[in-house]
């Protein structure tokens, strides 16, 4: 039924527009001057048509299931739901759906029975009722749009307007995703407040949200204190930049001011290649081969070094930081004006000398951003420290040890089955609600210092 | 020489420079040095992970077969059951009948020795006789994966040195199956079953079919939702949006929502797309959708790029002839402008098919044996698969899991090859 | 030396700093510089003129090997400074250049303190031992680059905060810094405001005193009022070289007429 809608919106549109182009080419061929060309007449009729309807539809297939749920789990007889909690509603409603579904499982009551009969029954009246209202709406407007054909009309411009109200909500789109992800996040972080007082979250020294799972718990037991979570996060990223910001400024200088052109032109591809690789391919990389390598050596040299150390969480993931921040830098020492390097070498300075002495300094803030972005990019990857560090919260700044992140710990709270009223799922959203804004900060410092060095040289 | 250096100083500046040559020189010697020993590193890493992933993967393009010739007992499988029957009493009896050490009435031992066999073994005869059950009282030659212990001892992966309490076969079992392979039972093939089986839980049956549809439905969702609003978005900003406080914020958001982290959009999805709005969980469209947003950035980013170098002669001849501005727009500069669009867009789902988190957290990756058949079945996608793998105990899910790694890399740099080979072909030095 | 001190401008009995002989130079497959032969007199200022894009500038970039630096660029023939083959292979540019300072055309001053700017080239060639050593070279090349009584005071602001024509003083400070025996400028008024243009035209005057000079210049009154010798370039090729009263008065060369008349360029 739902493909019939979209069929009929098609078939709507294209009718529109055949009948309001044919019309308006009568009146020109009556003799009449079009203030607009006929095609602009047809086009006007389509996206009259094309526009809402799509929105209806759209509309009603998001809220068609939430409406029909609703008013099967309401038409339920009296008291069946009393003293259920949500987690055994949804799994009632689940039945009834397979029974509808036509897989049953047992004897389920009657009242399941007649309770997926009226489910069916109210989802065949929705899809018909979809139908109608397209057909209807269609209808309407295609007599609106074929009323509006006229000399004067200026259709150009009309269908010039909703273009632009098109292109004006697909920018607004960008600023709602960032609306929806503060309120979600807000929304549920505040929940989890008043389950967890915030002095706790974030000066408590234990982070354990695992460890009690029983029918009475009381949220505030289970240790919800992020400061192990978040010294572990730093643990991490400082590995993964103190091995990422040597090994990435130095290619970028060599590339950038003494590869000769071939190399030059082979080596930056190849980087390119590193910087694709998905970070799930680290992850395994990481257990795979580094955590065992980085254990045998430790054996070799008398360390006790954990299977998941921080060390092959961050050592991995600053491999995967080398061709950001090599790129970074590339463009900045790039982007100091050529004259700067040219004084230089004119005054007898070597190449390397230009580099550190004029062109580099010259660079700086251009690295710094790239640097920072770098920084929060680590602090927010999620697959190599998911695959390749610890769970348990262990408040050290040894990288041999196993840490756990914000990124590891928002993973495994809510890998599995999420219920919105859960202590344990509420925590991963304020641990992201803290990652947002940790990164947000780092970003919006960095993507400015960024802006302004370019504008600097430009 | 003549004297200019005014003879205040004793050693001429020639000289001095000259002096400090030698130091200066090992000193950008130095430099460079570090500078290729940095590049060496960062290939040298990325060739180990290669590597290292060619080395464990190329083992799970092979299967291990066996091959046996089956009498389908109808006092087994009868006719009027079907499709229940005792197929795996079946399978053991074909079994036993190439092995004369086994003894058909000791149950322990039948059973260890059909240990060879894999778990879907009996499913697929089942399938077999329940298309065609006039195959009942006759025998047939069927060729079926031997369970993962067994694949791992043909590809050396076991080793036969180690003690037999801490091998995963006994000595009665490596007996067997080395008669099996002197009478010509056991076989390798390529093993096609990666591609066209979905997920299960015995490696020797795991296929990638799940994860690849999985992948391809939320990125056709991701490319239906990201490219018209991308393309939108950056024309507006580009094109026609003035110059206000309103426009620099919606700029700052795009190039503030690409740098956020991806397990955030996640956070987004689950309680917006699967909280809010009730959709279910698992499926490739909610995937999709969020993929989307996270590529929108990617693709404005681009787009606007690719519009900015549309040289403003083209608009103003245009206009000069009349056009109005959208004329202008959609009929020269996004036609000029489409390779690059092309391009960023490639790009932008090539890094959507490698991202990970964010399907995690709405449950892509939960265990399900079937492809998908549209957009709104539970389905896993290929980077959700490849955790999945990567978490599991059973031996043969290591090779899988680098031979799924490095299906996905193919994709990628398919994707990236036609991305470069598009930007090369169209580029256009104005 | 005592007569060099007296501003003449008969140069024809100094003694030849530079020689080139059969200079060319590419540019990929472009041929650039076409056979060019050209001395130049010590303690003199030599303009080059001509139309842009006639190779003037690449050839000066050759004397000091700054074309080096360009990938695609290729110099061959025979360019000697006291009699030495610059381009001879035990020769570091490094140590050319520290030899042969070069002005540029826009002023490009470090993004460091006016002290520093000057302060670089000496500290890089290790030409001072002491910080008093590096202050007076400092003050030295500021009072001969005619600037030390505008920046005397503020030493350790950004050269990048001066006005164009103080900060084109301050690079020929720079250059000259090192103690060269050439000074190559390529243009060094035409991003300056007439005021600071004859500001920096006097400098140039009086650093002929101690040292060749080689300008670059595409306004004849400017190689006219500062230059004793000029050599007019057209289509790279070197149509005529002589002093520059004759060269702007009685021309040998059709195309140097045209020039100097106003009919090409």
């Amino acid at each position: 039924m739902t493909t019939l809608a979209f069929a009929i919106l098609l078939a709507a549109c294209m009718v529109a527009y055949a009948l309001n182009r044919r019309a308006a080419t009568g009146i020109r061929d009556g003799g009449q001057r079009l203030h607009s060309v006929s095609g602009y007449h047809g086009l006007f009729a389509l996206l009259m048509i094309l526009v809402p309807v799509l929105v209806v539809i759209l509309l009603w297939l998001v809220l068609q299931g939430t409406v029909v749920n609703t008013l099967v789990m309401s038409s339920l007889p009296d008291g069946t739901l009393d003293g259920l909690g949500k987690g055994q509603v949804d799994l009632i409603l689940a039945e009834i759906q397979s029974i509808a579904g036509g897989r049953i499982f047992g004897e389920p009551e009657p009242w399941k029975i007649v309770a997926a009969d009226r489910f069916t029954g109210l989802l065949q009246a929705a899809s018909l009722g979809l139908v109608l209202v397209t057909v209807l709406l269609s209808l309407a407007i295609m007599l609106f749009a074929r009323g509006k054909v006229s000399a004067d009309f200026r259709a150009r411009q009309g269908v010039e307007k909703i273009i632009s109200g098109l292109m004006i909500f697909c920018s607004v789109v960008a600023v709602f995703t960032t609306v929806g992800i503060v309120a979600s996040l807000a929304f549920e972080t505040v929940k989890f407040l008043k389950l967890v007082p915030l002095t706790e979250f974030l000066f408590g020294t234990s982070w354990e949200p695992q460890i009690p799972i029983r029918a009475d718990q009381v949220a505030a037991e289970g240790a919800f204190g992020w400061l192990p979570v978040i010294v572990g996060t730093i643990v991490i990223t400082i590995v993964a930049i103190v091995i990422a910001i040597p090994i990435g400024l130095l290619s970028a200088i060599y590339l950038n001011e003494f590869a000769p052109k071939v190399v030059r032109s082979v080596c930056k591809p190849i980087l390119e290649v590193l910087a694709g690789v998905p970070t799930v391919v680290y992850g395994f990389f990481a257990i795979l081969v580094v955590a065992p390598a980085i254990r045998s050596l430790g054996a070799a040299w008398g360390i006790d070094v954990a299977p998941n150390t921080a060390l092959a969480a961050g050592g991995v993931m600053g491999i995967m930081l080398v061709p950001f921040i090599s790129s970074f830098a590339d463009d900045a020492l790039s982007a100091v004006p050529g004259s700067l390097r040219d004084g230089a070498l004119a005054l007898g300075a070597t190449r390397a000398e230009t580099v550190m002495n004029v062109l580099f300094p010259a660079a700086i803030p251009g690295i710094v951003g790239g640097v920072l972005l770098a920084v929060s990019r680590a602090i927010g990857e999620t697959m190599i420290v998911v695959m390749a560090a610890g769970l348990m919260a262990n408040l050290t700044l040894n990288p041999l040890e196993s840490v756990t992140t914000v990124t590891v710990q928002i993973v495994t709270l809510l890998i599995g089955d999420t219920s919105f009223d859960n202590p344990k799922t509420l925590a991963a959203f304020a641990l992201g609600m803290m990652l947002f804004i940790v990164t947000l900060i780092i970003n919006i410092f960095a993507l400015r210092i960024v802006r302004k060095y370019r504008e600097a040289y430009d | 020489m003549t004297d200019i250096s005014s003879g205040s100083v004793p050693l001429t500046t020639n000289e001095k420079v000259q002096a400090s040559l030698g130091r200066r020189r090992r000193k950008q010697f130095i430099l460079q040095g570090l500078g290729i020993g940095a590049i060496s590193i960062a290939f040298l890493m990325l060739f180990i992970l290669l590597w290292s992933q060619i080395a464990t993967g190329y083992k799970a393009f092979m299967q291990t077969n066996i091959t046996l010739e089956i009498f389908i007992d109808p006092e087994e499988v009868p006719t009027e059951r079907l499709p229940r029957g005792n197929f795996d009493d079946v399978l053991a009896a074909a079994l036993v009948a190439n092995l004369p050490g086994v003894d058909a009435s000791d149950r322990a031992a039948l059973r260890s020795a059909s240990g060879i066999l894999s778990n879907g073994a009996q499913f697929d005869l089942r399938d077999r006789i329940v298309e065609n059950p006039a195959l009942i009282g006759q025998t047939i030659t069927m060729r079926m994966p031997v369970s993962d212990p067994y694949d791992q001892l043909y590809k050396e992966l076991l080793d036969r040195e180690t003690p037999e309490n801490l091998r995963r076969l006994d000595d009665a079992q490596i007996a067997n199956y080395d008669h099996l392979v002197e009478i010509g039972a056991i076989g390798s093939r390529i093993n096609t079953g990666l591609i066209t089986n979905a997920d299960s839980r015995f490696p020797e049956l795991a296929g990638l079919k799940g994860a690849l549809m999985g992948s391809f439905w939320a990125l056709l969702t991701c490319f239906l939702i990201a490219f018209p609003l991308g393309i939108g978005a950056a024309v507006y900003l580009e094109e026609f949006a003035p110059k206000n406080k309103l426009s620099d914020f919606i700029e700052v958001n795009i190039n503030n929502l690409a740098a956020v982290p991806s397990v955030v959009f996640g956070l987004l999805a689950l309680s917006v797309f699967i909280g809010w709005f009730g959709l279910p969980r698992s499926v490739p469209f909610v995937g999709g959708l969020t993929l989307a947003l996270m590529t929108m950035p990617t693709i404005i980013i681009a787009t606007r790029a690719a519009l900015k170098a549309v040289p403003p002669s083209i608009r103003e001849a245009a206009l000069g002839v009349g056009a109005s501005r959208q004329q202008v727009v959609f009929g020269h500069v996004v036609p000029l402008a489409m390779p690059g669009i092309l391009t960023g867009t490639i790009i932008g789902l090539a890094q959507a098919l490698g991202e990970t988190a964010p399907l995690l957290l709405i449950g892509m990756n939960a265990f399900i044996t079937s492809a998908p058949g549209t957009p709104f079945d539970s389905a896993t996608a290929l980077p959700t698969q490849i955790f999945i793998w990567a978490d599991s105990p059973e031996r043969g899910f290591v090779s899988r899991t680098s031979a799924a790694i490095l299906v996905l890399l193919t994709f990628l740099i398919m994707m990236n090859a036609i991305a470069i080979y598009l930007r090369s072909k169209f580029e256009r030095k104005w | 030396m005592d007569d060099l001190r007296a501003i003449n401008n008969d140069v024809e009995s100094n003694a030849t700093k530079i020689s080139a002989k059969n200079v060319q130079v590419y540019y990929g497959d472009t041929h650039a510089i076409k056979d060019v032969n050209v001395e130049i007199k010590e303690h003199t200022v030599t303009a080059f003129i001509g139309p842009s894009g006639c190779g003037k500038s690449t050839f000066l970039r050759s004397i000091n090997r700054m074309n080096d630096t360009i990938d695609i660029c290729r110099v061959e023939g025979d360019i000697r400074i006291d009699g030495q083959d610059i381009y001879d292979r035990n020769i570091d540019p490094v140590q050319l250049r520290a030899r042969v300072g070069m002005v540029f055309q826009k002023p490009n001053p470090f993004p460091k303190s006016i002290y520093d700017n000057i302060a670089y080239g000496p500290k890089i060639h290790g030409l001072a031992k002491t910080k008093a050593d590096m202050d007076e070279i400092v003050e030295k090349s500021l009072r001969r680059g005619a600037i030390w009584n505008e920046v005397k005071d503020r030493l350790h602001a950004p050269g990048t905060g001066l006005s164009g024509g103080q900060q084109q003083r301050l690079c020929i400070a720079r250059a000259i810094a090192t103690e060269p025996d050439v000074l190559l400028m390529d243009e060094p008024c035409s991003a300056l405001d007439p005021i600071a243009t004859s500001q920096v035209e006097e400098l140039i005057d009086q650093l002929r005193e101690s040292y060749t000079v080689v300008i670059v210049t595409h306004s004849m009154q400017q190689a006219a009022r500062v230059s004793q010798k000029t050599a007019f370039f057209h289509l790279g090729s070197l149509v005529e070289y002589g002093t520059t009263d004759d060269i702007f008065t009685n021309p040998k060369d059709s195309r140097t007429e045209s020039y100097i008349s106003g009919r090409i360029g």
